[in-house]
């Protein structure tokens, strides 16, 4: 039976391609016969590429995206093909018919190809189906047996233990450990398969379905520490907090919907939607094993068998979110309108618990039985009761009221402490109200200017306890926004504008906040030292002004300059004190000639962070603000700059086009600290003040894109493509093989530097 | 055989449906009398604007604007209005360097129209759904019309490709543009995804243009697996993404605002390390430090321990930790 099956299904599938593919070519050819140059105008041109291309190294990060991580030969296939009778209309067709396949990138990981069909006003029909490989790394490495998505993790047997209170530089691993290191190429693949269909039942009413499901596999990288204090079989203890970078696997599978009933009319419009999504994890934990003892006096020896500590990780819990929606819009008049739109949603989690590290193995609760319920509003009325003025006033709600059950968990802690733990499910309320005015002064001149108010409530619903648990319980922000728009004469467009918008936020010192071990934790400021504030719940004033103009020199020449600056500065003794970002980009492209041009631009960016915090040995006494000599500063600064150039120009009467792409981009990041009340921050033992080393990235790119029209259905291209990264970033040090911290399995992980031609030809054949 | 594999038999199925639509839907004579009489509508145009034409105006008729078997169809002056000047008054046979009158509603950037003027006419047909909010939104006010990033004479619009949109989108957002030139970005460079799978630039309700009601929202139709909600939820993480996260582009992987522990230090000064001083030694031994360095700022540094940072479903994960 099953081979007739087959035999059928095969038989099912060739007839459906066949006819397919007759049905589509049959079009083409018939369309041909049309007048060439109208032909040409008015109906679509399809297209099939198949070539080859190789990429001379291999490269993790080059491919990230690109499907290109390997080097070697790839093939390349892309095509995009339509018609229908819509298309006929310039010949008097009558037909409203429209079909449509593409593929691109079909040779690659990052393929993707899509099909519709549609009968324009009446139905439509589409399928996608779109892959991704996201990779990560080519230079992971890892003595753990287990593949890349797979969720257990075990020791090889004869690894041995490692004592992690040595000195990374006496803690040589040997010949036998050092063997079981391997390298992983670790990414994750996404796969999304897509349908949607939509039908009008009048040209008022019309529905429509969407449905995506995303299939992910693979694994990411993700830092774990152990369990400590329980006895190892070899007399001495686990060691607590021992880190190893693990492939978390990313099983997962998504599915959402969009359903969507739309009715317009010639003076309001409706939609009425539903949105589901559905988020499945195939697995609940990763479970994965530690060599790594707390000055052991006796070890397992390297070379012998082995039992090692398993711990476990939890994974991202399934869950689901359901929402129903509704937004719509009336006009009252030509000059006043409405619109506005409710949701209401609800998120789901209710995966069984691990029970692992539980104080005598027991639970307050099977699962969390988590649900969240959110809900939005909007309104906005806009009025223009003359051609150059027009007032909006608008408000938004949203809320996020999490239901979720408050209890007490008693765990042990990483330290195999007793840790009481009580869940804090957060809620938080956002209500903006807006009002603007958009103001034309003449035909060459406007001004805009904006109010909006925010109001933001946090709170958690029946903590254990009933203490307060955020911070900043709630804030009320004020802005204000001012725009100018100039057309000087006909080729010049200039804008300025200007934002100030201040937030005071309420503070709460007696908020209580989980702090792991929350029976003990202090009920002064969350555990913060006083005078402490998260810079996002803190008040702030911030200031923000931006340019730009466009130039248009001649009718060949034009430039574009803009720019903008923004200062924050937050209301706290402690934490971010302030921040800044700036900007600067200019373009210019030259039309020389009707199929030739060439355009460069730069581009400038710059942000500052400035942060106060509090030291001192223990932990510091409720309501005692730090003392000032004990406040150490950091500042983030971050550059980056890129520019570009390309061009493009036909030659031999457009047979030969040529395309040129140039970038170079630099960017840094830099820490800075400064500690006034330690005299040996600076000491190489300590480097507790000074500067981290830059994290840098230096990356050069060149492109240059051929194509020879042989005929006027054929064409051959050649792709060239350079890029050189050189990056450095003091991330990965720590996790190099004789430098890591003691309690650190190395991974040897590189920063990634590439250097990778691309070369790639192909034959390109186009018809109607 | 592979999922792809299926698929692209499916479609080839599709598309040949489409074929044997298009033939009998050719066939139906019902329609043509209305298809004739929007065609002459437009000829008064064509008969100038033809293949010999500069600008490919007849390349309407590969878009949807052309199809005139659909009874919402425009013809070329329900767009750019009778233009009787420009009809009428056309230079005489044989008169050399002659001008036409102007065409009532021109687009773009030669318009006598302002954009909010040029946009009306679009949102004359193109009402609701997408386009609720567009009145009054960033785009509308900001001297952006439709025809600022819609090309309507072609056959395939740039902006509503994924692989072309971003170039369009760049043409104001330089910022945007360098950003995604970062060591870590979203696949838009690549034509993974577009701008458009975040924003709606037809106006939101959502923040900057987004297109669910919050950014969180936004971020878990792609990254469901953070939404939770989890037993031990990470406040900063809850309320906002973009409290740790940018969104289009960092020199600090994944996506990051800053590094850990700095990054931490910005919302945490009281549990253990975070009340720490931390330079060069989160650099470790190659970056000048001669004691043994510390998993606590090397790194990942908090996160090499507290790495479920998102949220934990797990009973004994309140650090989340596990």
């Amino acid at each position: 039976m099953k081979t007739r099956n087959e035999k059928l299904q095969r038989s099912a599938l060739s007839l459906a391609v066949h006819g397919a593919l007759a049905a589509m070519f049959a079009m083409p050819l018939m369309v041909m016969a049309a007048d060439d140059e109208v032909s040409v105008l008015t109906r679509p041109t399809s297209s099939v590429e198949v070539g080859v291309a190789g990429v001379s190294e291999k490269s993790a990060k080059f491919g990230e995206y690109n499907g290109l991580n390997d080097s070697g030969a790839y093939g390349i296939a892309n095509f995009n093909i339509g018609g229908g009778s819509a298309y006929d209309a310039y010949d008097g067709g009558n037909g409203t018919l429209r079909w449509e396949m593409n593929g691109q990138d079909l040779g690659t990981t990052s393929r993707e190809f899509g099909a519709s069909v549609s009968s324009q006003g009446s139905w439509d029909v589409r399928i996608g189906y779109d892959e991704l490989r996201h990779n990560l790394s080519d230079t992971f490495q890892t003595p753990q047996v287990g593949s890349m998505g797979g969720n257990r993790f075990t020791m090889p047997a004869t690894f041995g233990t490692v004592n992690a209170q040595s000195n990374p530089s006496t803690r040589t691993l040997d010949a036998n450990q050092l063997a079981a290191f391997h390298t992983e190429e670790v990414g994750s693949t996404r796969k999304n398969t897509s349908l949607g269909a939509g039908y009008h039942f009048s040209p008022q009413l019309s529905i429509r379905f969407d449905y995506n499901h995303l299939d992910q596999s693979g694994a990411k990288l993700i830092g774990t520490g152990a369990q400590g204090g329980q006895a190892t079989p070899y007399g001495a203890t686990w060691r607590a907090e021992s880190n190893n970078i693990l492939m978390n696997p990313t099983n997962y599978k998504t599915d959402s919907f969009n359903l969507a009933l739309n009715w317009v009319g010639d003076k309001g419009h409706l939609t009425a939607g539903y949105y589901g999504s559905i988020f499945r994890d195939g697995y609940d934990r990763v479970t994965w094993e530690n060599a790594m003892v707390s000055n052991g006096t006796t070890i397992c020896a390297s070379g012998g068998s082995c039992t090692y500590q398993t711990n476990t990780l939890s994974t991202a819990p399934s869950n689901s979110f359901h929402q129903l929606n509704l937004s719509g819009g009336y006009a009252f008049s030509s000059a006043t309108k409405l619109v506005g739109g409710l949701s209401y949603g609800q998120s789901e989690q209710n995966v069984g618990y691990i029970n692992d590290l539980m104080q005598g193995g027991v639970l307050p609760q099977s699962s969390l039985n988590g649900s969240v319920i959110s809900t939005h509003a909007n309104l906005k009325l806009t009025n223009r009761t003359t051609k150059d003025l027009l007032l909006s006033a608008g408000f938004k709600y949203n809320e996020r009221d999490n239901r979720t059950s408050s209890n007490t968990y008693n765990y042990l802690a990483q330290n195999n402490a007793n840790y009481t733990g009580v869940n804090t499910p957060y809620s938080n309320r956002k209500a903006q109200l807006e009002l603007a005015g958009d103001y034309r002064i003449g035909k060459k001149q406007s001004l805009r200017l904006a109010y909006e108010h925010e109001y933001i409530k946090r709170w958690c619903n029946n903590v254990v306890g009933g203490a307060e648990c955020v911070a900043s319980p709630s804030s009320d922000e004020d802005k204000l926004g001012l725009t100018y728009r100039l057309k000087a004469g006909d080729n010049v467009k200039l804008n300025v504008g200007y934002a100030y918008a201040k937030r005071n936020a309420e503070f709460n010192h007696l908020y209580k906040a989980n702090t792991g071990n929350y029976a003990v934790a202090a009920t002064i400021n969350g555990g913060d030292y006083a005078g402490y504030l998260a810079y996002p719940y803190a008040s702030r004033t911030q200031n923000i002004v931006k340019a730009g103009l466009n130039w248009q020199a001649t009718d060949r020449l034009d430039f574009g300059v803009s720019g903008r600056y923004s200062f924050d500065e937050y209301e706290a003794t402690l934490g971010v004190q302030d921040g800044s970002s700036a900007s600067f980009n200019l373009d210019a492209t030259y039309t020389y000639s009707e199929n030739a041009s060439v355009s460069a631009y730069v581009s400038w960016q710059n942000s500052e962070r400035d942060l106060s915090a509090g030291a001192a040995g223990g932990v510091p006494a409720p309501s005692v603000t730090v003392a000032p000599t004990n406040i150490f500063s950091n500042q983030l600064k971050q550059d980056g700059s890129s520019i570009g150039l390309n061009t493009k120009h036909a030659f031999l009467g457009g047979k030969l086009e040529l395309l040129g792409d140039l970038s170079y981009s630099l960017d840094k990041s830099h820490y800075s600290t400064q500690v006034p009340y330690l005299a040996t921050c600076g000491a190489t033992g300590t480097l507790t003040c000074g500067d981290t080393p830059d994290i840098k990235a230096e990356l050069v790119a060149f492109k240059l894109t051929g194509s020879y029209r042989i005929d006027k259905h054929a064409k051959v291209a050649l792709v060239y493509l350079y890029q050189n990264l050189t990056s450095s970033d003091y991330y990965y040090n720590g996790y190099q093989y004789g430098y890591t911290p003691n309690r650190v399995m190395p991974t040897n992980e590189q920063a990634p530097n590439y250097e990778v031609s691309f070369l790639g030809a192909s034959y390109v054949y186009s018809f109607q | 055989m592979k999922h792809w594999k299926k698929l692209l038999i499916v479609g080839a199925a599709i598309a040949g449906l489409g074929q044997f639509g298009a033939a009998y839907a050719g066939n139906d004579g019902a329609m043509a009398k209305a298809a004739d009489r929007s065609l002459k509508g437009d000829q008064v145009c064509t008969e100038c604007h033809d293949e010999n034409d500069n600008k490919a105006v007849l390349a309407v008729y590969k878009g949807k604007h052309g199809v005139k078997a659909d009874g919402r169809t425009p013809g070329c002056q329900t767009c750019h209005g009778a233009s009787e000047a420009h009809v009428k008054n056309g230079p005489k046979k044989g008169e050399v360097g002659g001008k036409r009158g102007a065409v009532d509603v021109v687009f773009g950037a030669k318009s006598t129209l302002s954009t909010r003027e040029q946009s009306e006419v679009c949102a004359g047909c193109h009402k609701g759904d997408k386009r609720t909010h567009w009145t009054a939104s960033q785009h509308d006010s900001g001297d952006v019309s439709c025809v600022s990033c819609h090309t309507n004479h072609t056959h395939q619009d740039k902006v509503l490709k994924k692989a072309t949109q971003p170039q369009v989108c760049y043409t104001c957002h330089k910022e945007q543009r360098a950003e995604g030139r970062k060591m870590s970005h979203h696949p838009v460079a690549e034509g993974k995804i577009a701008c458009s799978d975040c924003h709606n630039p037809h106006g939101s309700a959502g923040p900057k243009l987004l297109k669910k009601n919050t950014l969180n929202e936004t971020c878990f139709t792609c990254h469901a697996e953070k939404r939770g909600p989890f037993l031990w939820e990470h406040q900063a993480a809850t309320e906002d993404c973009s409290n740790c996260h940018t969104p289009h582009g960092s020199n600090i992987s994944p996506l990051l605002k800053s590094r850990a522990p700095f990054l931490c230090t910005e919302c945490h000064d009281g549990p253990h390390n975070s009340k720490v001083p931390v330079a060069a030694n989160a650099g470790g031994t190659q970056a000048g430090l001669t004691a043994v360095p510390s998993e606590n700022y090397t790194g990942r540094g908090c996160m090499n321990c507290h790495s479920v940072i998102h949220g934990s479903n797990h009973p004994a994960g309140a650090l989340l930790h596990r």
